[in-house]
């Protein structure tokens, strides 16, 4: 199953997201802005991509006697929720694991949600999301393998194909920064390489996975009210004291 | 007709076990006849005894002649049925108390029966057990569990008339303890004619051992006996002191540099035990010494927790046989088994505790009246003041205290459910009976109403949306898990009281190896060699909880490592830890041999800055290109300098953001950070002041991340954490989280959780020592503080600024304006 959008999409005017806390980067001709909550928009395309919400977590946990507070729940409504005020996309686009595991209780917040939302609702459907297009179907969200628009591929596993431009989620990035004095922070990321870029988990109660940086690559930590690239320095080979 | 026998009275039952003694050309001991007399008497007791003195028949006579008693015609009938546990924290040494009670009951001419049940049981074996209990069952406090959450366990235990707590001062101060204190709780009302024994190395606090076995204040406690066998036993320790200090280095934690000087002491000796601290350690020692000397091939062996039983098994045997010269170990060979065979005991790197050191000294020797030798083999020069300060503690048994933990919440959880799983508990009968323990001895009506809440809510009150399933409250009251996934899972988790996830070790072909963490495996790649059990293997993959791995020729240097419970030096250690480094300053002939062999390092140490004096505080510091370093040095032990150094770090964070990396060690603490302290704004701010010192130091744990690590056991063992089990490799992927995720959650979601704050509660109570900071820095406050800024890094600061390993952070800094200093680094693919 193939999606492609109609590139009906109107030009809308050049907006400025002159906040400091994004940031943004060109990729064939095309501006992308990462926002702090970890979630990317689409300018031309009016369009924002949120991976690996894992919605229903909590609940699954609790279901199955691990009491993880259930005030969590909410979080991921009211952060989404923010990103949509913030960007008003046209298109909401979900890379995947959306939902934990098999339907809980949280469908039923999850449904309320999305009748608030205008925007057009698709899934790329990830691993952890078992449950059925036709419950997604109903509450008018599309479900698709993948997208393929203007040279870019948009999939919930990472991919490599042809001449695309690769967006994807699946991996949960994150990054390890070090300073002087032996700091060290382990932050979540956007990953860039050559073809491809990772978005960060956006689920409140994910865990994340350490990538190394590579040559040529390109990392955004998210700060949690801000957005910062990250500068990336070759290892020097530390020598030992000497007595 | 035939005649019944008469019931025997005590001084007959002495008989029978004094002629066994004389049979065996032996006398029975003072304490040996003690406890049979305080046994009979219907006493309970703990008995301080250490191994190889005969403590297990101090007990195992008594209970079989107490069954003598009830049953007078022992000889031809049977009366089935548990009448005796007997716990022991360690499975290997399940097998040696097994013979020694078989050898009992067989020699008395009874039909008792002895089995033995833990972690390495069948699963057939376990079914048939739960048919027919064994008389006397040896089990671990984790298997006792267990058998709390089997179905009808009230009729397993009724007639169960002892149950022996073996090695109590090793489960003292641990949540093993606890549970152990649980399940005797409720065996104290199922089983009515119980007595309650324990076991016990000497510690510090020997009163409170027994206290907290039989609960304070209950009735066991009044009627109960403390027993001593006062076996003077000569113990020497040796000190190995390189011949050129020169070259000897000023950090590390291996000590290959003396490994030449152990070959002489193997070869003088029957056999020889060589102690090390971690596995990983003594993975590389075993592989070294095979490599410098292939003549010990098949001679020397390796034991560690981690290999598979069978090997474990073979390799204990191997020394009972003296088949072997040398063993490398790690504390698995602490307790219990007998070897007799050992001769020499060499402690590589320090103890971390004279009570261990003693009990490692004593697996030599290993018979009343033989003199047990150990050598200490340093691996850092600093470590040769310990030395001389361990020979000073033994002589004058300067032992640690074993501190018992209060009001521990998870394992209360952990308790509930397993009787919830079982046969359901009415928490007006339960309650009663927690609440005579020592550990939940202050637990409130509140806190217990919590408890139950949470249980049965996962929360406080009722919410909307929540499908929480845990424990469900039943018409009348019974509070029961219907659930049989929950249950399940439950069962699995009991036991996995801490420890990273494990994951087996196997052959592709097939064929155990042993466990390992899975923080090790996550960094290996496929083809990587590591080695393990004495092998180099290649990694192929991880597969449902399973390390895959063949043979490999290839040479490594990747050995896993583990997480090690880390000790301190108690109060009285540091004191003489300090009176030896003090004495580097005086007369050189009151001076031991090991702080005269320091006299290069002590020299160096003056040339940048000094050796301080019983009246003087030293705090250097200097400048690497790691960043800035403030060493103090308040000689105090590891858990008193965490605790300064956080309070310190805590209070100079205060005065203008910065961040610190902290280190610390037996002997001081580090500060790093990456702007310069101005020392003499620490000193003009009296910031070693105790006043505020429990507020700050509070305060300063949430600027840490020590209640953020106490918080993952406490997850794991409370169940909100599920690890899986290893060796039955049952997937249960959806619901692992991470607990660091959760403490984040409970953070900012339910800051005001029992189980949260326990957390904090835990690392104040147990890693802080309040008291003995308190009383460090009122010591400090007599002191002359000597600040020395020096132009490198000191041979006492060595073995601190170069710990990589266990470090901690503190901050007051913005992390966006931390962040901003800091770069990832490049791997070039």
């Amino acid at each position: 199953m193939c999606f492609q959008i109609s590139s009906k999409v109107n030009h809308r005017k050049v907006v400025t997201f002159e906040a400091m806390n994004t940031a943004s980067i060109r990729i064939k001709d095309h501006n992308f802005i990462m926002y702090p909550s970890g979630v990317l928009f689409w300018e031309e395309k009016s369009m924002l991509l949120i991976s690996d919400v894992h919605l229903g977590k909590v609940s699954h946990f609790r279901k199955f006697g691990a009491a993880v507070p259930q005030k969590a729940v909410q979080k991921n409504f009211d952060v989404m929720d923010e990103a949509i005020a913030y960007f008003k996309p046209e298109h909401l686009i979900f890379m995947g694991d959306l939902f934990h595991s098999a339907l809980n209780q949280e469908w039923n917040l999850f449904e309320k949600w999305t009748k608030t939302i205008h925007a057009n609702i698709i899934l790329v459907v990830g691993n952890h999301d078992i449950i059925s297009p036709v419950k997604y179907e109903d509450l008018k969200i599309q479900v698709v393998s993948e997208i393929q628009l203007e040279g870019f591929l948009l999939t919930h596993h990472p991919e490599k194909r042809d001449s695309f431009f690769n967006f994807c989620g699946h991996v949960h990035p994150s990054i390890k920064m070090v300073g002087l004095g032996r700091q060290s922070a382990r932050l979540r990321c956007f990953y860039k390489s050559e073809h491809q870029l990772v978005l960060p988990a956006f689920g409140e109660f994910t865990g994340s996975y350490t990538l190394e940086p590579i040559e040529g690559c390109e990392v955004f930590a998210l700060l949690g009210d801000s957005v910062l690239p990250v500068p990336i320095k070759e290892k020097k080979r530390k020598g030992r004291y000497s007595k | 007709m035939q005649h019944l026998p008469a019931i025997m009275n005590r001084e007959q039952l002495y008989n029978i076990a004094e002629t066994w003694f004389q049979q065996q050309d032996w006398k029975p001991f003072t304490f040996q006849k003690d406890t049979w007399k305080a046994f009979l008497q219907g006493k309970h007791g703990l008995l301080n005894a250490p191994t190889g003195s005969g403590k297990t028949y101090a007990l195992w006579f008594p209970i079989v002649l107490n069954y003598i008693k009830g049953n007078p015609d022992y000889k031809i009938k049977h009366k089935k049925g548990l009448k005796a546990i007997w716990i022991t924290p360690l499975r290997a040494l399940s097998q040696e108390i097994r013979q020694s009670a078989e050898r009992v009951t067989a020699d008395l001419g009874t039909q008792m029966t002895v089995g033995v049940r833990t972690g390495d049981t069948t699963t057939k074996d376990r079914a048939k057990m739960k048919k027919q209990m064994p008389d006397l069952l040896i089990t671990t406090p984790e298997s006792l569990q267990l058998l709390l959450a089997s179905k009808g366990y009230d009729k397993m235990f009724k007639d169960c008339s002892a149950i022996v707590v073996d090695e109590w001062h090793e489960l003292l101060g641990t949540k093993r303890g606890v549970q152990m204190e649980l399940a005797l709780s409720r065996l104290k009302t199922v089983s009515k004619n119980l007595r309650i024994w324990g076991i016990s190395a000497t510690i510090g606090n020997l009163e409170q051992a027994r206290e907290v076995l039989l609960g304070p204040d209950s009735e066991a406690m009044k009627n109960s006996v403390m027993i001593k066998a006062k076996l003077n036993k000569k113990i020497t320790v040796k000190s190995i002191i390189p011949k050129k200090m020169e070259t000897f280095p000023w950090r590390g934690h291996l000590g290959l540099h003396l490994l030449e000087y152990v070959v002489p002491i193997i070869n003088n000796s029957r056999t020889t035990l060589l102690f090390t601290n971690t596995r990983s350690q003594c993975e590389i020692w075993f592989q070294k010494i095979l490599e410098k000397h292939p003549e010990y091939a098949g001679e020397i062996a390796m034991h560690h927790g981690s290999i598979n039983k069978e090997t474990r098994v073979w390799v204990e045997q191997a020394i009972r046989d003296e088949r072997l010269k040398a063993v490398v170990c790690t504390s698995s060979l602490d307790l219990g088994v007998d070897f007799a065979p050992v001769e020499t005991v060499v402690q590589i790197g320090g103890p971390k505790g004279v009570a261990r050191f003693l009990q490692r000294a004593g697996r030599s020797g290993h018979r009343p009246g033989i003199e047990s030798v150990i050598y200490f083999l340093p691996t850092h020069a600093i470590e040769l003041i310990e030395a001389s300060a361990l020979q000073k503690a033994v002589l004058e048994n300067t032992v640690e205290d074993r501190l018992p933990y209060l009001n521990s919440f998870d394992v209360l959880l952990q308790y509930l459910t397993t009787l919830a799983v079982s046969d359901g508990f009415y928490p007006n009968e339960i309650f009663p009976e927690i609440k005579q323990t020592f550990c939940y001895q202050a637990i409130s009506e509140d806190q217990w109403q919590w408890l139950l809440n949470f249980l049965v809510l996962g929360s406080q009150s009722l919410q909307t949306y929540d499908e929480y399933k845990k424990v469900e409250v039943e018409e009348d009251g019974k509070f029961k898990v219907n659930n049989r996934g929950i249950a399940m899972r439950h069962r699995f988790q009991i036991g996995t009281i801490v420890g990273d996830a494990n994951l087996a070790v196997k052959y592709q072909s097939g064929g155990y190896i042993g466990s390992i963490e899975e923080f090790f495996i996550s960094k290996l790649n496929r083809g990587d060699v590591f080695t393990f059990a004495g092998r180099n293997l290649e990694f192929i993959r991880i597969k449902e909880m399973q390390v895959h791995v063949k043979n490999s020729k290839k040479k490594t240097n990747k050995v896993p490592s583990w997480a090690g419970g880390r000790m301190t030096l108690s109060a009285q250690m540091s004191e003489l830890l300090r009176d030896e480094l003090y004495s580097a300053n005086q007369d050189i002939d009151g001076q031991s041999k090991e702080i005269k062999s320091l006299r290069n390092l002590f020299e160096r140490q003056r040339r940048e800055s000094i050796v301080p004096n019983t009246n003087e505080f030293l705090i250097e510091t200097f400048k690497t290109r790691d960043g800035c370093h403030h060493i103090f040095y308040p000689f105090e032990g590891r858990f008193v300098h965490e605790a300064m150094g956080s309070l310190l770090g805590y209070r100079i964070s205060l005065l203008s953001p910065i961040t610190f990396s902290l280190a610390f060690n037996d002997y001081g603490f580090e500060l790093l950070s990456d702007q310069e302290i101005d020392i003499q704004q620490v000193l003009d701010n009296n910031l070693f002041s105790t006043d505020y010192m429990s507020d700050d130091l509070y305060k300063s744990l949430n600027a840490t991340e020590m209640a953020r690590r106490k918080f993952r056991d406490i997850a794991v063992i409370s169940g909100m954490v599920f690890t899986g089990y290893p060796n039955k490799g049952i997937k249960m992927k959806h619901l692992q989280s991470n607990s660091q995720l959760l403490f984040d959650v409970f953070r900012d979601y339910e800051p005001e959780n029992l189980l949260f704050q326990q957390a904090f509660r835990e690392t104040f109570e147990h890693q802080l020592e309040e008291g003995r900071l308190r009383l460090a820095l009122e010591r400090i406050a007599t002191q002359e503080i000597v600040w020395r800024p020096c132009e490198k890094p000191t041979p006492f600061s060595f073995p601190l600024i170069t710990d990589r390993m266990s470090r901690e952070k503190l901050s007051s800094e913005k992390l966006a304006d931390r962040i901003k200093k800091m770069a990832a680094i490049l791997m070039r693919k």
